[in-house]
């Protein structure tokens, strides 16, 4: 009978939090280039300083480069005094709208969401 | 010194990554391996001395050509075939597509019917010349119909010789109405589509 039981393909938790994840990424990308021009590590790294989002780095890239397609970010190649040149993105003004009714959207979704799961987490009125 | 071209790891990382890029354009590929180099290079100058157990951590680190590359196809092809003409390529990106579902699979089927539609307008436009009494526009009780060979179609020709721009303004017109659907749809569906195929990837 063993061999009928289906395995589990992934931890259910664990796909939700992946798709949690991507799903925040381009918030989270727009937003570290709110204030400042970055390069993709200097990008990663303020992702991985604020954040846990990014699963592999190469991933950022693909995203940028759509983000870039769609006009919401500029990018420049720029020459370091010393080292290599790196390619720097900011906010064109479409992107600082987008990012900002973004932002006003997740506020008022995680303030609602945050509601719903305040008595979960104090684990309160179970039946 | 140069580990951007000594190391034959990160080598066969860049060749395989631009054999997984050949969708797109060549100057857009190469932007990309560029910006992807500039990392790599970044993160292995932190390192004093780089290994080649640290040039396999930060190449893992960045993830596999195969998975960067399918991210870059979903985040960039279905975006360029929202502004783009050209039926080959848009049939191309449906074909992709049709790969992540039934939906995708709907779409390529009408484009392909479009698109031949609007072709055989355009075969008949040019035949005309050649075959007056095998092609035009044949009416009868069965419907219309556009040629037939060796015999004449049945029913009665409606345009003579008018054929010939009256075909070529229908293929236009089919070709452009299915490029403008398709279009329409992946940028009202394709953006979507992405983030279900980018999530079900994580």
């Amino acid at each position: 009978m063993a061999l009928l039981r289906k395995e589990p393909k992934a931890e259910p938790t664990e796909k939700w939090e992946a798709q949690l994840r991507k799903g925040c990424l381009e918030l989270a990308i727009l937003a570290c280039l709110w204030d400042k021009r970055l390069y993709g590590l200097e990008i990663l790294r303020g992702l991985e300083e604020n954040s846990k989002l990014v699963l592999a780095e190469g991933t950022v890239y693909p995203i940028l480069a759509r983000l870039k397609e769609d006009g919401l970010l500029q990018s420049e190649w720029v020459e370091a005094d010393a080292g290599h040149p790196r390619k720097y993105y900011w906010l064109t003004a479409p992107g600082r709208q987008k990012v900002v009714s973004m932002a006003q959207f997740w506020n008022s979704f995680a303030a609602n969401l945050n509601g719903l799961l305040k008595p979960v987490l104090n684990g309160k009125g179970r039946v | 010194m140069n580990l951007m071209t000594s190391n034959p790891m990160i080598e066969s990382y860049f060749a395989a990554l631009e054999t997984q890029l050949s969708d797109l354009q060549e100057s857009k590929r190469q932007e990309v391996v560029r910006e992807l180099r500039a990392h790599i290079f970044d993160r292995l100058e932190q390192i004093t001395v780089p290994t080649d157990e640290d040039c396999r951590t930060v190449l893992q680190a960045m993830g596999s050509p195969q998975e960067i590359g399918r991210q870059y196809r979903i985040e960039l092809l279905l975006n360029r075939s929202a502004w783009k003409i050209s039926p080959w390529r848009m049939l191309r990106t449906l074909s992709r597509w049709t790969l992540t579902g039934i939906q995708g699979y709907i779409v390529f089927i009408l484009a392909l019917l479009g698109y031949t539609t609007g072709a055989c307008f355009y075969v008949t436009a040019l035949l005309k010349p050649f075959f007056p009494r095998n092609v035009g526009m044949f009416v009868s009780e069965q419907g219309v119909n556009l040629a037939r060979f060796p015999g004449p179609p049945q029913g009665v020709e409606m345009l003579g010789a008018y054929y010939v721009p009256f075909a070529v303004v229908l293929g236009f017109l089919f070709t452009l109405g299915t490029t403008l659907a398709i279009r329409f749809v992946i940028r009202r569906f394709g953006r979507l589509k992405q983030k279900v195929a980018g999530m079900a990837a994580a």
